[in-house]
């Protein structure tokens, strides 16, 4: 069931694309829901699908040490997913929903081939999925910084 | 061909690039030669250029509070060093210093910006790769993030 209909207003990711942008990007679109616990898709997999998220939260996680460790929340108004548009190909993360989730899913294979055959198109999705790889890594650093500040915290003496 | 165009040309970024637009990528390019520890960009300034690194090595370091300067990676000749030029306000996301004596091709940012927005077809394939060079720094500071992760006990 696509979305022959896509408009910028249904997404932060979709603002300020053309109409015939929004049209080509509508053929490849689904809306689907998932409920808390479902699973996106597995660190590993063929990575195949882009996810604007409407509402709900999902859960970007990976393991350290076997523990679960997570990457990233990802909410309403943004994205998971650009693993498809670079070699190797297969995602980096497990993804799941922590709650009730909609998203618009996206053919990955039909997006790169778009992307080919017109650049333009290609320009600007490849514009905006680069623009959230780098909040991405904003988020990340971020952690880092936090998780430093907890090894400090457990590191202070006791009862000071 | 130049010293700095053969650079540019053979080197591995550029590797499947359309060779009517090796030039874009020449327009108001330096070669560039660092000293061990000459610092090459700083963190937060202005990001205004795009380093194809051709020989040595950048240590590419932020600044965590608690533990000080830390490297992320470091990076040796045929990679690419910079991403935040492409990306509004254009200010570097991290600290670049070359680690022993380094030269590069300094590639000229808004240059680049302005041909990408002229011509989507470069513009496509330059944001390809640029985007793979920035999805590379995530993974490393994923890794430097999982490194530092204790797991509760």
């Amino acid at each position: 069931m696509s979305i022959p209909n896509l408009t910028a207003a249904q997404h932060p990711f979709l603002n300020g694309l053309s109409e015939p942008h929004l049209r080509i990007l509508g053929k490849t679109a689904t809306p689907k829901r998932f409920a808390a616990g479902d699973r996106l898709f597995r660190e590993g997999e063929a990575a195949n699908g882009l996810y604007l998220v409407n509402t709900g939260n999902i859960c970007l996680q990976t393991r350290s040490a076997g523990q679960p460790v997570r990457i990233a929340t990802i909410g309403p108004g943004e994205v998971v997913g650009w693993s498809w548009l670079f070699p190797p190909f297969f995602w980096h993360f497990d993804a799941s929903a922590d709650e009730t989730t909609e998203a618009i899913v996206f053919d990955a294979a039909q997006l790169r081939k778009d992307c080919e055959e017109d650049k333009a198109f290609g320009y600007e999705l490849m514009k905006r999925v680069a623009e959230i790889v780098v909040s991405r890594l904003q988020v990340t650093r971020l952690k880092l910084v936090q998780s430093v500040k907890h090894d400090l915290a457990a590191a202070l003496p006791k009862g000071e | 061909m130049n010293t700095m165009d053969t650079a540019i040309a053979t080197h591995p970024f550029t590797r499947g690039i359309n060779p009517r637009y090796l030039h874009l990528l020449t327009k108001g390019a330096t070669y560039e030669r660092f000293g061990a520890d000459q610092p090459i960009f700083q963190e937060t300034f202005d990001a205004d250029r795009f380093y194809l690194i051709h020989s040595g090595h950048v240590a590419l370091h932020t600044f965590i509070p608690g533990r000080g300067v830390t490297t992320i990676e470091t990076l040796g000749g045929g990679d690419a060093l910079g991403w935040s030029w492409m990306f509004a306000p254009y200010r570097w996301h991290f600290s670049a210093t070359a680690a022993d004596p380094t030269e590069a091709v300094a590639l000229c940012a808004r240059t680049l910006r302005d041909e990408m927005e002229e011509n989507r077809d470069f513009g496509y394939w330059m944001a390809m790769r640029v985007s793979g060079v920035l999805l590379e720094r995530l993974q490393m500071i994923r890794v430097r993030m999982l490194e530092m992760y204790d797991p509760p006990e």
